[in-house]
């Protein structure tokens, strides 16, 4: 090494890595603990409806085990790099070339965790992806670059026509009650999520794609565009409240007048 | 080849040449080319908004004649291939001729066909229809235009006595691609022609 | 169809004579332009591929500086969008791919014991076609106003989604460079598939049977297959876009009643393979790495190569998985989901194997190892977020938000590019003939992981939080502020320690220690040559008898199981003789140097340059690509002597 010229050796650096990872648990630490107090609106770990409960049920499902595997690689990494590590330069292990048996069963045991957790995921896709109930409060949903506006069948004007809501922080849906979203793009592909009520669907040109989602509670739900539409992208958001069902005819009927 | 260059060797692991298992792997990747085209033009039929859709224009004994065209071609390709691989340069220099020849027939079969079809008002932008068959069918004939370069550049070199028998591979190659060129058609023209729904 | 026998005064090779005899000299630049030899191609290759890394970085640094805090304005929305879509693309096709390129190009020829690849010429096409590609696509960047903060590069996204990619929505040519710089990368990349395929497969040395390849080339092969079958559905997509964009075609075009998720799934049917393209190499690496630095051989053999082609097969049924949220239906995101699920199966099967490979070994902590190590732990968490992903109803959340940025970080650079710098430290010495200096590699190493995993793991975070991907801000009471501002901290260790690698390089490639033909005591082909290896690479054609054929040169068992090595072992070529007149060494005819694939590359740049700008260059360019073409066909491929 003294012939490159560097002031670094093995030796330095190994000092040094001995309490590198402690940093890096520490600043961990530091993050979880400094992220914990915020505010957080699209929160997906804090879901408020029916739909967002069972999703992020499914991920638990996969995260546990992944947490479980991922221990146990890394662990057993450890493990190994500690326990094997270079003694005598002139050692030469075993040359051990495989062990079929050891081999089909790490095959086999990860096929098995995973169709354990799939066929209740499958169930759980066609539980969510049912249609609508009948009886589910229609909105229509129409993405524009950068906006959205609401359309309720439910409530139209003397006209006829449904009333159209193009305030973006202003959306109003009923609370426990099942509410289905009709998706209609004038433009290019959006995505319409609201974290915290379930996951997203996008919005596509051409096509018609249907989105149930219940508030169990009232309350006033941040979403956001979740697909790449362009320019601002990012300000394409909405602010959508829950509320009793009374409470939202009386705001429909003011919002007519 | 004057010299056996040191990558060119005579034997390979396979026993195949390497060109030859070039051309094979080659034609393997276009299959996906015709293929992804094929399936758009597929997934776009009866979607077009408006006319003119394809029952107007397609004249099918006409293109059915350009297809036998070019099946024959296929004929006289074999033949130049086998020409050469008994060493007969002239035979093989004649069949080539042809081959391109009929070839030219059908491309110019096509340009006849886009300039009818375009003056009854379809271009690339009118509808779905337009789109999916001008690309397709013009991808197609860009592949037979290619073909009918490589058998002409062929026919030169061996006016000028590059291709003897011990060349025949060079043959079968060109062979090769002008029957793929051929089969492909056969499958364009069943499933866009004939099977209309 | 070169075998076509020319006259000897064909006018075409007598005037390009002169310039061949300036290429013979190897010392000269024309002798790197002309090349035909499968090592400079490969550290071609290489060299742009670091510096296509350095320009996705500091793209991404761009990035990380605007998302250090909420609501800031270093960056306006459209110079951001432009910058993540040309990042996501740059990385993936200007840094991965090549970079892989570079290593099948240095190793696989000297791995199955051949002189070169089997097409020579065409390799150096490929080259030459990525490369005008790469610039092509770059210099979109100043068709806009550069200099007032407009940047003309694309802004669609790497995966480009109609309509949004259409002239309408993306006005300017940004675009259009984009399609078409793709398109020559995907020609370039059809030629390397091909010229791969031929070269494994018909090449090996007398002996190497498939099964007794190193794993490395093993993974060449399968992703070689990818590429062959997966380019051509991103050149059709491509093709379908460049129709509607420039000739008003309406593949995409919903009013024309055009499906815009035509677009999602030819790309997404390209592009899962296409991220297995990016990752098996890096597997192949992996399994050279750790066996050497553990002195056993790779655990598991058989599994590791079938399960890589089983990642091969399988990558073609998943696609779906990127689309799960455009609601294809509930039959379809099962389908898929399972499919996706599963692929973990023939992955984790290596992960175990390299375990199993180090496990019992006599482990030595030099750099390539700590890379190799260090990329099993990074993408085995990478690959479980994406088991998590392929999990539908919780990717409904997770789609299109910054867990997913994590998820193919993780995959990608703590995967891909780690094992990719591994390699660059584990085969540097046999081309160089100079070791890497070690504690600065370490350095590297230590800075990388740590920068890494404190810029990408946040996003996970961030990304559960309800963070979407690909926007330019966010508003300070998401509480995400706090994730981000780390990931920007990490960004820029990550930045520092790429310094580190580069100096590291610059100083060994000047004052590296000697290395030798064999520093690692290493077990494959390639390490019995001398560092750096002749032009001819073998002098003899080796014969091989097993899979550990240079490694049982130098150790053997003795009565007891014992392994001992082997007196006077490890026969190694013996360097070439000087003051041997015989430029191409001992009578091995090598392939010339030839100008014909530069000129048929230099063609697509102006063809597409054309198409953009004014037809008139289209023929120009065409004549072009016809001339080097038949050039290449007519000129001998050796030169007589
Ligand atoms: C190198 C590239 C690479 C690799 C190897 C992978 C590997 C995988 N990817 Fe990833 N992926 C990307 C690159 C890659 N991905 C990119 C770039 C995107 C985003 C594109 C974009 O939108 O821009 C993406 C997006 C992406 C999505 C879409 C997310 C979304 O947009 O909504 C999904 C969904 O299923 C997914 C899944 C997977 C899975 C299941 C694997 C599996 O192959 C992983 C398998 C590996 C393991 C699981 C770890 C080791 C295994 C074990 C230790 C065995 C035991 C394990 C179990 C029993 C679970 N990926
Ligand atoms: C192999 C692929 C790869 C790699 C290696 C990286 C590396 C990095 N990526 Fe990226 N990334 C993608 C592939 C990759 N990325 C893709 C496909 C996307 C999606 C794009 C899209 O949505 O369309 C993406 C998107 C993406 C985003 C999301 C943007 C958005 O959605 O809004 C972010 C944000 O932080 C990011 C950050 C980074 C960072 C900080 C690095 C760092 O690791 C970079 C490290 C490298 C450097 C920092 C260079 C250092 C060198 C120097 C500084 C040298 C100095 C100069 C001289 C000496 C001359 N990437
Ligand atoms: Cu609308 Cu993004
Ligand atoms: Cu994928």
């Amino acid at each position: 090494m003294r012939r490159n010229g560097t002031t670094l050796t093995l030796g330095h650096l190994r000092r040094l890595r001995t309490f590198i990872p402690a940093l890096f648990l520490l600043g961990l630490l530091a993050l979880f603990l400094s992220g914990c107090d915020t505010d957080t609106p699209q929160n997906t770990f804090d879901p408020k409806g029916e739909v967002a409960d069972k999703q992020a049920d499914v991920f638990y499902w996969s995260m546990w085990p992944a947490i479980v595997i991922m221990t146990i690689v890394l662990g057993g990494l450890l493990v190994i790099m500690l326990r094997f590590r270079e003694r005598d330069p002139e050692h030469v292990p075993p040359q051990v070339h495989g062990n079929t048996r050891l081999e089909l069963a790490w095959t086999i045991a990860p096929a098995i965790l995973l169709l354990a957790i799939g066929i209740p995921m499958v169930a759980t896709i066609y539980d969510l992806g049912r249609p609508p109930s009948e009886d589910a409060f229609r909105v229509d949903v129409i993405a524009q670059r950068f906006t959205w506006e609401f359309q309720y069948p439910e409530y139209t004007d003397e006209d006829g026509k449904p009333l159209s809501v193009f305030d973006q922080s202003g959306f109003h849906i009923p609370a426990g009650r099942e509410v289905a979203f009709y998706l209609h793009s004038v433009d290019v592909i959006h995505s319409f999520w609201l974290p915290k009520l379930g996951g997203k669907l996008d919005v596509i040109p051409g096509r018609t794609n249907v989105l149930w989602l219940r508030a169990d509670e009232p309350g006033t739900f941040s979403g956001q565009c979740a697909e790449f539409c362009g320019l601002f992208h990012a300000d394409m958001t909405m602010k959508v409240t829950a509320q009793p069902q009374e409470e939202l005819d009386a705001w429909a009927a003011e919002m007519l007048q | 080849m004057a010299h056996a260059a040191a990558t060119d060797h005579l034997e390979t692991s396979t026993g195949i040449d390497n060109k030859k298992l070039l051309m094979w792997l080659f034609l393997a990747s276009d299959c996906l080319f015709f293929g992804a085209f094929i399936a758009a033009y597929l997934l776009y039929r009866g979607r077009s908004v408006v006319g003119p859709y394809p029952e107007d224009l397609f004249d099918i004994p006409f293109t059915s004649v350009s297809a036998f065209v070019l099946l024959m071609s296929s004929v006289t390709m074999v033949l130049a291939l086998a020409a050469i691989q008994r060493g007969n340069v002239r035979n093989m220099r004649i069949w080539l001729l042809t081959t391109a020849v009929l070839g030219t027939l059908f491309v110019a079969g096509q340009v006849y066909e886009f300039t009818e079809f375009h003056h009854e008002g379809l271009s690339l932008s009118t509808n779905l229809f337009g789109t999916t068959f001008y690309v397709l069918t013009g991808f197609h004939g860009a592949h037979v235009t290619v073909g009918v370069f490589i058998l002409m550049s062929m026919f030169i070199v061996s006016m000028r006595g590059g291709i003897q028998q011990k060349d025949s591979l060079t043959v079968e190659l060109a062979g090769l691609y002008w029957h793929f060129v051929d089969i492909v058609w056969i499958v364009i023209f069943t499933l866009i022609y004939l099977i209309q729904p | 169809m070169a075998s076509i026998a020319v006259p000897k005064r064909s006018p075409l090779s007598e005037a390009l004579k002169g310039a061949r005899r300036a290429a013979e000299n190897s010392s000269s630049i024309w002798s790197w332009i002309a090349t035909v030899d499968h090592k400079r191609i490969g550290i071609l290759y290489g060299i742009s591929a670091v510096v296509f890394f350095i320009v996705g970085g500091v793209e991404a640094l761009l990035l990380r500086l605007q998302l250090a805090q909420p609501d800031a304005n270093f960056l306006d929305p459209d110079a951001y969008n432009r910058l993540f879509t040309m990042h996501g693309t740059t990385m993936v096709f200007l840094v991965v791919m090549p970079l892989s390129s570079a290593f099948f190009n240095l190793m696989v020829p000297l791995m199955i014991g051949a002189r070169d690849v089997a097409f020579p010429r065409l390799n150096a096409f490929s080259y030459w076609t990525f490369l005008a590609g790469a610039i092509f696509l770059n210099a979109s960047f100043f068709t806009g106003d550069i200099l007032n903060g407009d940047l003309g590069a694309p802004g669609g996204g790497w995966f480009g989604y109609a309509p949004l990619s259409l002239r309408e929505f993306a006005p300017g040519h940004g675009m259009d460079f984009w399609m078409l710089g793709l398109q020559m990368f995907g020609i370039a990349s059809l030629a390397g598939g091909f010229n791969f395929i031929v070269t494994i497969l018909n090449m090996r040395a007398p002996g190497m049977t498939l099964f007794r390849m190193p794993v490395f080339v093993w993974m060449t092969l399968v992703t070689s297959f990818l590429i062959i079958f997966a380019m051509p559905v991103i050149a059709v997509a491509l093709f379908e876009l460049t129709f509607d964009r420039l000739f008003d075609a309406n593949y995409f075009n919903a009013e024309a009643g055009g499906n815009p998720l035509l677009w999602q799934h030819m790309f997404w049917l390209f592009g899962h393979p296409e991220v297995y393209i990016l990752i098996l190499p890096a597997f192949g690496i992996l399994s050279e790495i750790l066996p050497t630095f553990s002195r056993k051989p790779l655990f598991g053999y058989a599994f590791v190569v079938f399960s890589g082609v089983a990642i091969g097969f399988m990558s073609w049924g998943v696609w779906v998985h990127h689309m799960y949220t455009t609601g294809l239906g509930t039959v379809a995101n099962s389908a898929f989901g399972i499919s996706t699920i599963l692929i973990a199966v023939p992955t984790g099967v290596k992960v175990f194997n390299w375990m199993g490979t180090l496990w019992g070994g006599s482990i030595r902590f030099r750099a390539p190892l700590m890379f190799a190590v260090g990329t099993v732990a990074m993408f085995t968490i990478g690959g479980l977020s994406g088991v998590t992903h392929s999990m539908v109803p919780s990717d409904y959340q997770q789609n299109s938000s910054y867990y997913v940025v994590a998820h193919f970080h993780y995959v990608l650079f703590g995967g891909a590019i780690m094992a990719l710098f591994g390699g660059i430290y584990y085969w540097f010495p046999k081309f160089t003939g100079k070791l890497m200096n070690e504690p600065l590699g370490h350095l590297n190493f230590w800075l990388m992981l740590i920068g890494f995993n404190l810029t990408f793991f946040p996003m996970h975070i961030s990304g559960l939080l309800g963070m979407p991907r690909r926007v330019y801000t966010y508003n300070s009471d998401m509480g995400w502020d706090f994730w981000n501002l780390m990931s920007t901290v990490g960004a820029f260790l990550i930045a520092l320690s790429v310094l580190v690698f580069l100096y590291n390089f610059f100083l060994s490639l000047r004052r590296g220690k000697e290395s030798g033909p064999d520093p690692w005591d290493a077990r494959t082909l390639e390490w019995s040559l001398p560092s750096p290896p002749p032009e001819y690479n073998f002098k003899e054609i080796p014969t091989v008898d097993s899979r550990d054929h240079f490694w049982n040169t130098k150790y053997r068992e003795d009565e007891t199981g014992r392994v001992v090595p082997v007196l006077a072992g490890g026969v190694v070529e013996p360097e070439e003789e000087h003051g041997d007149d015989d430029e191409h060494g001992h009578g091995i005819h090598m392939p010339s140097p030839s100008y014909m694939p530069l000129i048929a590359s230099i063609g697509f740049p102006i063809v597409a340059t054309g198409l953009i700008y004014d037809y008139a260059l289209v023929p120009v360019g065409f004549a072009l690509i016809l001339i080097g073409l038949f050039g290449w066909v007519m000129e001998p491929a050796t030169e007589e002597d």
